[in-house]
């Protein structure tokens, strides 16, 4: 992997030991909706971030940062 | 009464469009507070039955770090590969979409990834209108000039520098044969791209005298246009008339094939 970026890259690689015990989790709502969430509990988070490419979505209040969202955690 | 809405819900799924769902919710007004609860149980499976407008323009912003095969530290904001490639194929597929809109705004990252997604908007048959806000670098450059036609805001920069490697290099020549076909790659691709020629970008890639850290430009606004890197100064109005022309003209060649 070849990094091609303006950051210097002692900067983008600082803290790589921690990559494993970000807390932020990833969940996927359907209609291609994906979000970063804070845990809060098993099945309730926080929104830190949403990421859909339908730019409505982002009108929406319930997705918005800081928001908190419940979701059931899904066995596989 | 909840245990209805449930399956009511789950039915709602199986619709394959938003429009079918909404008459749903204004037809049988529910009481308020099982609406409310109906509207706050967002399970990971599930849709809200908020009634949205359907936007015909799919929005990809690229910000922060474009991640590829490792996946970054914390401090890092990235857009990651497996969440843009398929977006992007569900754009080409989904006959809502008319047009997509590439936000950038990134400090560049890894070159494979970066190419391909560049490669990915490059192809694709529907408009692609491309904005550079705030700041396109590096393995920006390829994406921002990957569109149909391309606008930078007037205080959004673009650094042009090469390819950089560190680490430890076993077999000098071979590494360097190496670097220069990854830096041939992406200067292909931008030359092919936009109306900058090879000569040119190459120039102002290995300037030096203008960048603290490194050789190469940083080039602002008007001076992206003026180089032929980028089509237009604009901001967001400017690209939405540019992409819903591009798409009328679209709607109209169609027709004709039709």
């Amino acid at each position: 992997m070849i990094m091609y970026t303006t950051m210097p890259l002692e900067l983008v690689f600082e803290n790589m030991d921690q990559t494993e015990k970000q807390s932020i989790r990833e969940i996927s709502m359907g209609a291609g909706v994906t979000m970063l969430v804070e845990p809060i509990s098993s099945s309730e988070g926080k929104i830190v971030r949403l990421i859909s490419p339908n730019p409505q979505d982002y009108l929406n209040p319930r997705y918005a940062p800081g928001q908190t969202i419940s979701f059931q955690p899904e066995f596989n | 009464m909840p245990v209805d809405q449930d399956s009511n819900q789950r039915k709602k799924l199986t619709g394959d469009s938003n429009q079918e769902q909404q008459p749903a919710v204004t037809e049988e007004p529910m009481p308020d507070d099982a609406k409310k609860r109906v509207l706050d149980t967002i399970t990971q499976l599930g849709q809200t039955n908020v009634p949205q407008l359907e936007s015909n323009i799919y929005c990809l912003s690229i910000i922060g770090q474009v991640e590829g095969h490792i996946q970054l530290p914390p401090q890092n904001k990235t857009t990651k590969y497996e969440h843009l490639i398929p977006q992007l194929v569900a754009a080409e597929q989904n006959s809502k979409i008319e047009g997509v809109l590439v936000l950038l705004n990134t400090v560049g990252g890894d070159v494979e990834a970066g190419l391909a997604i560049a490669e990915m908007v490059a192809s694709l048959t529907k408009p692609v209108v491309t904005l550079v806000l705030g700041g396109g670098h590096s393995i920006g450059v390829p994406i921002a000039v990957s569109g149909d036609y391309s606008f930078i805001a007037e205080t959004a920069t673009m650094t042009i520098h090469p390819i950089r490697l560190t680490g430890l290099v076993i077999g000098v020549p071979q590494t360097f044969e190496y670097l220069d076909k990854m830096q041939d790659r992406v200067v292909h691709f931008i030359a092919r791209h936009s109306k900058i020629t090879e000569e040119q970008f190459k120039d102002l890639m290995l300037r030096t005298g203008e960048l603290t850290r490194d050789i190469g430009t940083n080039v602002i606004g008007a001076d992206a246009v003026k180089y032929g890197l980028i089509d237009e100064v604009g901001g967001l109005g400017k690209a939405l008339k540019k992409l819903n022309e591009l798409i009328e003209k679209a709607r109209n060649e169609e027709r004709i094939v039709q």
